[in-house]
């Protein structure tokens, strides 16, 4: 057993408020939980002894700070310091459809979510469920087509551990666009995670930003179900810091329903990021396309788990995931690892993992326009995962994304 | 302006040019015709510089200066364009910033200040024009997704922006409709302004209506057996290359 987590453990004993009975229940799993070690198989690659004896504030001084301003975007935005609320939501003007609730104050919405999408089995959700105690509910009215993008920011500040929930249910037949957005560079441990059920016919844009640097551990999760006919489009875009740990689970418990997830990581020298995606096809006739490319600098370690389970009644499912890691230098290192689990006979599923190379004819084609050729592989391999920026929908998020990116991808390219 | 003398030249282990001589000078239009694999294609690609085209012997040089001792972004920055018969996808990178790296790096090379977001853009935006293409093209990956036709007219508009002093054209015109062909002509014709010189590559003598050419050459073998004007290339379009010689054809 861990210090922090006997601490965990004991704080959230203090914990009392209208969610005792879900807390009660984690508390009593997280109890039951082994500290993982190279020999649990969902931490093979990364190494939680940083966390292990981790003893940071639990409370912050910290009061305010202003969303970073993305042009165009005209977000509705929830902003969080350390896992506190900060923005004034009776101020907030939301468009029909939209209910937007503090997870303090009892709610339906909420107790039919929480802990409810997200899998049992994530340590550091557990430890989200039993210590938590801030977050959002967004219930989008069924056939409400929200356009106003939702965005709720995560900062997290030097020195302070923090945790944030977000539970969001998106009502038959509505369309809606959730942007989650993390950023902090100094010392923490900071969990956020995310329970998203899409009903039939739903739609859902999403974002995850993971935009975390330096000293910071960050630890979350996306979850999300999907009902008959719902979409799904989510793009995850992250850095690895000191330690970047996401888990992403699609279930799809509806027939016919579709799930595009595109992942970015781009890890500056010494950086560590660990992805693990879990898509569960419980139902027929569902598709899935995931689309996961990785740039990793020099010392820096990406681990890629991506885990398509199709389940014996899940007929006609069309899964493709693909996985391509550009690694800038020998000491770079990835651990990509398919995990495919297939019960059903007809179903269509391919799975790929690739360390990409230099396109040698796109790169003759840009020398023939006279462009340098230090230039030309910038570009090249920018362009790799710019591909992927290419397809977010929202054109407002990935103009902002784009120049951010492509300058820490430059740095990288320098620190060689 | 272009001096080509006896170049012989591989791909790998075969010779595929086989004493090549062409001279070309400022403001002329010179079309190539010849059979499918005779070394057109191969003739751009060695002097653009491509990788793995090795030049076994003879000369190249553009405007005096030594072609084949350069590298292939400063034979493109001395002048040197070509476009290609099958334009490059590039996914990730949009044609939007393609082009304006592309630009600029010319422009650095002639000793011009870089081109300012908004200066940039309201030349591409003529130039799209020209050949007709949509501005959103811009906004999308390099070729990604064009079909032949569009690719061929994305060729000639980057000439258009790049203003090269020679242009080799590879066959622009095959896989284009009649409306994109005239397209292309005009795009070209443009460009023609008595000192910039072109070699047209074409199986076609339809597109030669439309850009008159000084001369015609036919090159079969990888090397050019025969010489002449505008006419030569009417003859090629009735009868064909049976009358090559044997160890002439391709
Ligand atoms: N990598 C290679 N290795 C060996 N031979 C090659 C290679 N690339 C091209 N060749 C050969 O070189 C010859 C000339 O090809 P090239 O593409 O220059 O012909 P072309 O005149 O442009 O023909 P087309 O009219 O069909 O475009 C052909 O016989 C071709 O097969
Ligand atoms: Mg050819």
């Amino acid at each position: 057993m861990s210090q922090w987590l006997a601490q965990v453990i004991e704080r959230a004993g203090n914990v009392d408020d209208w969610l005792a009975s879900a807390r009660s229940k984690a508390l009593a799993e997280l109890k039951e939980k082994e500290w993982p070690g190279r020999r649990t198989e969902a931490w093979r690659y990364t190494s939680l002894h940083k966390v292990a004896d981790l003893n940071l504030a639990t409370t912050s001084e910290a009061t305010t700070a202003e969303a970073p301003q993305v042009e165009g975007l005209n977000s509705i935005d929830l902003v969080f310091v350390d896992g506190r609320l900060t923005s004034d939501m009776t101020n907030l003007v939301l468009p029909d459809g939209v209910t937007i609730a503090s997870l303090d104050t009892k709610n339906d919405a909420a107790e039919n979510l929480f802990g409810q999408v997200k899998p049992q089995h994530h340590l550091f959700g557990l430890v989200n469920d039993v210590l938590a105690q801030h977050g959002v509910v967004i219930d989008i009215a069924p056939n409400a087509n929200v356009e106003q993008p939702i965005r709720i920011v995560n900062f997290a500040s030097d020195g302070v551990e923090s945790h944030q929930r977000s539970l969001v249910r998106v009502g038959e037949g509505a369309k809606a666009v959730i942007i989650e957005h993390g950023a902090g560079n100094g010392h923490s441990l900071n969990t956020a995670f995310a329970e998203y059920d899409i009903a039939d016919k739903a739609a859902l844009e999403h974002y995850r930003l993971a935009l975390h640097e330096g000293e910071a551990i960050h630890v979350g999760g996306s979850h999300f179900r999907l009902h008959n006919e719902s979409k799904l489009n989510s793009t995850l875009v992250g850095y690895g810091s000191q330690l970047t740990r996401l888990d992403v689970d699609i279930e799809h418990a509806g027939e016919h329903a579709f799930a595009k997830f595109n992942n970015i990581y781009l890890l500056a020298p010494k950086e560590h990021f660990d992805l693990h995606s879990t898509i569960e096809h419980a139902q027929p006739n569902g598709t899935t396309e995931e689309n996961a490319r990785g740039i990793i600098g020099d010392k820096a370690k990406a681990v890629f788990n991506g885990r398509i389970h199709i389940h014996r009644h899940a007929q006609k499912t069309l899964a493709e995931l693909n996985n391509r890691n550009l690694l800038l230098t020998r000491g770079a290192q990835i651990n990509t690892k398919p995990e495919l689990e297939i019960y059903a006979d007809d179903v269509q599923c391919a799975h790929g993992a690739t360390v990409a190379e230099i396109d040698e004819e796109a790169l003759y084609y840009m020398l023939t326009r006279g462009i340098d050729k230090q230039q030309a592989l910038v570009m090249l391999n920018f362009g790799f995962v710019q591909e992927l920026l290419f397809q977010m929908p929202n054109r407002a998020l990935a103009n902002w994304l784009q120049p951010i990116l492509k300058q820490r991808f430059e740095r990288m390219m320098e620190q060689q | 302006m272009l001096s080509i003398k006896d170049l012989h030249a591989r791909v790998e282990e075969t010779t595929i040019l086989k004493g090549l001589d062409l001279d070309i000078k400022p403001g002329e239009v010179h079309a190539i015709m010849g059979p499918n694999g005779a070394g057109k294609s191969t003739l751009g690609y060695v002097l653009s510089g491509r990788e793995g085209y090795e030049v076994e012997s003879g000369s190249v040089s553009l405007e005096g200066k030594d072609l084949l001792d350069m590298e292939v972004e400063e034979r493109a920055q001395a002048g040197l364009f070509l476009a290609f018969q099958y334009p490059v996808e590039i996914p990730g990178v949009s044609n939007m910033e393609f082009m304006k790296e592309s630009v600029n790096a010319m422009r650095e090379a002639r000793g011009e200040d870089a081109l300012s977001s908004a200066e940039f853009l309201k030349k591409a935006k003529e130039a799209c024009k020209q050949v007709e293409l949509p501005l959103d093209f811009l906004k999308r990956g390099v070729n990604e997704g064009f079909s032949g036709g569009e690719k061929k007219r994305n060729e000639i508009m980057q000439m258009i922006m790049l203003e090269p002093k020679l242009a080799i054209l590879d066959e622009s015109d095959s896989g284009l409709d009649v409306d994109a062909l005239q397209v292309v002509a005009k795009g070209v014709n443009s460009q023609r302004d008595g000192k910039r010189s072109f070699i047209v590559v074409t199986h076609y003598q339809r597109l030669l209506d439309y850009i008159e050419p000084d001369y015609v050459h036919i090159l079969s073998n990888g090397k050019i057996v025969k010489s002449g004007g505008p006419e030569l290339a009417k003859e090629v379009e009735k009868s064909g290359y049976a009358w090559l010689k044997e160890g002439e054809v391709a």
